[in-house]
């Protein structure tokens, strides 16, 4: 196996191969940083293109345009606090504090560092331990997969803000957002009201984009005049290697982060967005000045960034040797090989080793070329639109969410649905509601209720069927670790001055 | 008395419409998916389209359109209501199609369209996972007979080739199983290696490439498939059942008869080209071949089938 890998290198290096890779990148943070378009659906796009072309060209664009878009969304999450994919919402939370303050520079370039160590580790696992690692999806049927959603849940609670009912009622929103559509279980339409279009319900990036974007862009045409502080555009990037040496700090979130990352990513249906949700917590909870966090602090982005990259080689693990894609990227990815004729699977590997090696080498190269095009070049080039009269930022910004949500499924009803999320959120940020719940309710809603039921009903309406095997178990503990303990350590140390007290 | 009405009507339409039609196709011919770029269907679709352009002649252009959504339905009532000049064609998918107008509300049925051509046969194939101790219909139906429900199905959605087939299988048996539909048939088949359901059914191409993970007990066809010879048949096994998911094309109804002869004359032609069975297969989309009037017929007998099972017992 390890023999085939070295054997697809030279291949790859051809320069047809080469030049995929660096404009799918280049692409891909263009399409990551434009509000509305997202990597499934440059992907999507591209796919017909591609075939007619050499399958490792296609594939190169593609693995390019993955991690080139995880680190694009990250741009206006700091610079204007719109996340320009679902991935980068966490992205958004120290961020755009930063940008406030005038780090925006560094944190893009904190964000674009992590975001090519995260993708870097993920392509080294995808490429050492893939066909170990798909032993490991195997673990989760519905019940493990379930407990794993109650686990992306109960992080809800880190979310909800100063006010917890206020986050509660944005959660809850989220919640009944996802489980409109058809039922998978039962087949019965939910909240569908007649309509076809959302019998398979409502695409995040409609939601997203919508509660995200729409609201700040009306902001920028409402307040016209609004003198920014000219530091706030000064972002003062200077080269990315000086910049470099004060990151090292960041070791061990970049570490732990990655390691999220990518089991989020073999796990099938989760996705980018739950991996730098978790991932922000975990760092979070693991610092020593929780309090500045969401207040611009740097660890945060590296946190987010890291761990929405850390997702993309290893979702192509299920993909590639089971058919099971990690992301919703991953899935189109899926799309972009059976159109070359390469079905996923064991013989995959056997029957087309050069292809299948090829493409991890690509999003390892994908990964490195972060540095090289995602660096101080292409934040400085975005960090220009800032510069832009307001209410002409707002504009384009409002015509690119047009296009992007129309471009999903080619149909003005996502514009209109796109709309009503557009006041929703508008009237939401009026009234101080977070939205961050919202996108965890939306992801991880449907997704706990679907496998719930799937458990139990494959487990014949038995209960216990949920914690009987040892995977459950383990993921059972580790949340009850993560959400009793906290709670423990509160009560032990106010009990003990109590204590003292009494004597 | 109304199909004679559409019958004579359509005489009318195709006498009417031959002339302006002389030199069929004379601009770009529009197929209409209903899912996106990159599934099974898109896929068959555009590997379709090139040898359509080939025998079709004259310079033909096929384009493919994507209009995913509602499991396909939203493109194919676009293709119902489009005009019948023979340059919009639309996908077809059984018994997917049919099973719709009968559980959702539809705005089409069986007799919005002219029917083309069936491609795609892939049948149904029963599996456990390779280390189950059911590794043989024997044990299977033993087990299932045993303790009514016991065994769980992982399949994708309800309504589909895979909920029918178990249908079949139960009314053939008299066994009694219980269903879990995932959302896919990958993550069913996932499922199934990982030992979360008993078996699964799906579709022979979507199997061949884990046999190494998978025991294949049975496939759903008349006779022994050629992808897989060494799979026995459910008849071979005293389970006289024949099931699988059909992909072909329609058009809208009332096609002129010389576009519509133009077209059926076209797929007979590639169908013979050995390079598109190759170019199918390795799409995972094993060929077969059902050609104008028997694919009309086919889809009744898919129809009829669904509306039986829809009327004993709906699955929603």
């Amino acid at each position: 196996m390890y023999a085939n890998l070295i054997d697809a290198l030279p291949n790859v290096l051809g320069w047809a191969n080469v030049l995929s890779v660096v404009v799918g990148v280049v692409a891909g943070i263009c399409v990551g940083a434009l509000p509305g378009l997202s990597a499934t659906m440059a992907i999507s796009v591209l796919i017909p293109f591609t075939f007619g072309l050499d399958p490792l060209v296609a594939l190169g664009m593609m693995a390019g345009i993955y991690n080139g878009a995880m680190y694009g969304g990250a741009i206006p999450a700091v610079l204007l606090r719109i996340p320009g994919t679902p991935a980068a919402v966490a992205t958004s939370f120290d961020g755009y504090p930063m940008a406030q303050s005038g780090r925006g520079g560094f944190a893009l370039q904190v964000a674009v560092v992590s975001s090519a160590i995260g993708g870097i580790a993920s392509a080294i696992v995808l490429m050492l331990l893939a066909p170990p690692l798909s032993k490991v999806t195997l673990l989760f049927g519905p019940a493990e997969i379930f407990w794993v959603a109650v686990f992306g849940l109960s992080s809800i609670v880190f979310l909800l803000g100063g006010d917890p009912i206020k986050g509660l009622i944005s959660a809850a929103f989220g919640v009944t957002v996802s489980v409109v559509g058809s039922d998978t279980i039962t087949g019965y339409e939910r909240l569908t009201f007649g309509y076809l279009e959302l019998l398979d319900g409502i695409n995040i990036v409609v939601l997203l984009v919508g509660l995200y974007a729409l609201p700040p862009a009306i902001d920028l045409l409402e307040n016209p005049d609004f003198d920014t502080a000219k530091d706030k555009f000064n972002l003062g990037t200077g080269s990315i290697w000086k910049a470099l040496p004060s990151m090292f700090g960041f070791w061990k979130t970049w570490l732990r982060s990655s390691v999220i990352g990518v089991l989020i990513g073999i796990l099938p249906g989760a996705g980018g967005s739950m991996a730098a949700f978790l991932s922000y917590n975990e760092a979070r909870r693991a610092s020593k000045t929780p309090e500045t966090w969401g207040k611009g602090e740097p660890e945060g982005v590296a946190a987010a960034e890291t761990a929405n990259n850390a997702d993309t080689a290893s979702a192509m693990i299920p993909a590639l040797t089971l058919g099971v894609p990690g992301t919703s990227v991953a899935a189109v990815m899926l799309g972009g090989l059976l159109i070359h004729g390469l079905q996923p699977g064991p013989m995959l590997f056997r029957d087309n080793p050069d292809l299948v090696f090829g493409f991890m080498w690509q999003f390892l190269f994908g990964a490195i070329l972060l540095i090289f095009l995602g660096g101080s070049f292409a934040t400085n080039s975005f960090a220009q639109v800032l510069r832009l009269p307001r209410p002409m930022l707002g504009a384009i910004i409002i015509a690119l969410v047009f296009i992007g949500v129309y471009s999903i499924n080619g149909r003005m009803f996502d514009v209109y649905l796109m709309l009503g999320f557009g006041l929703i959120g508008y009237f939401m940020d009026k009234l101080k509601f977070p939205l961050p719940p919202v996108v965890l309710g939306l992801i991880l809603g449907s997704f706990a209720e679907e496998n719930l039921r799937l458990a139990l009903r494959i487990g014949r309406n038995d209960w216990s069927t949920l914690w009987q095997n040892s995977t459950s178990q383990i993921i059972i503990a580790i949340t009850a670790a993560v959400i009793v303990g906290p709670m423990i350590m509160r009560v032990i140390r106010s009990k003990k001055p109590d204590n003292s007290f009494e004597k | 008395m109304k199909f004679k009405t559409i019958v004579t009507s359509a005489f009318l339409v195709a006498a009417f419409a031959s002339n302006a039609h002389a030199e069929y196709p004379e601009k770009k011919i529009e197929i209409i998916v209903g899912y996106s770029a990159g599934g099974g269907t898109d896929v068959m679709a555009r590997t379709v389209a090139p040898f359509l352009e080939r025998y079709l002649g004259n310079g033909a252009t096929v384009v493919v359109k994507n209009m995913p959504g509602a499991s396909g339905q939203i493109g194919v009532t676009e293709v119902a209501n489009a005009e019948p000049d023979g340059y919009t064609l639309g996908t077809f998918n059984l018994p997917g199609m049919m099973a719709r107008t009968l559980d959702r509300k539809a705005d089409y049925s069986a007799d919005s369209f002219t029917y083309l051509a069936n491609v795609v046969d892939d049948p149904n194939v029963i599996v456990t996972a390779k280390d189950s101790k059911l590794d043989t219909m024997d044990k299977l139906m033993a087990a299932a007979k045993e303790d009514p429900g016991a065994i769980t199905v992982g399949m994708s959605s309800l309504g589909g080739d895979d909920h029918f087939f178990l249908m079949r299988l139960q009314s053939n048996s008299g066994a009694e199983f219980t269903i879990a539909p995932f959302k896919g048939s990958a993550p069913a088949r996932t499922a199934v290696m990982g030992g979360h359901v008993a078996m699964g059914i799906f579709n022979l191409s979507e199997v061949l490439g884990f046999r190494e993970e998978l025991n294949i007990l049975g496939v759903a066809t008349e006779e022994r498939s050629n992808l897989a010879d060494d799979i026995p048949t459910f008849s071979e096994q005293g389970i006289n059942v024949v099931n699988g998911s059909m992909r072909g094309f329609v058009a809208p109804l009332d096609l002129p008869e010389d576009v519509r002869s133009a077209l059926l004359d076209a797929f007979q032609k590639a169908y013979d080209d050995p390079e598109f069975s190759k170019a199918m297969l390795a799409s995972g989309n094993p060929v077969k071949l059902t050609l104008g009037d028997d694919f009309k017929a086919l889809n009744q007998e898919q129809y009829n089938f669904a509306k039986s099972v829809w009327e004993t017992t709906p699955w929603k």
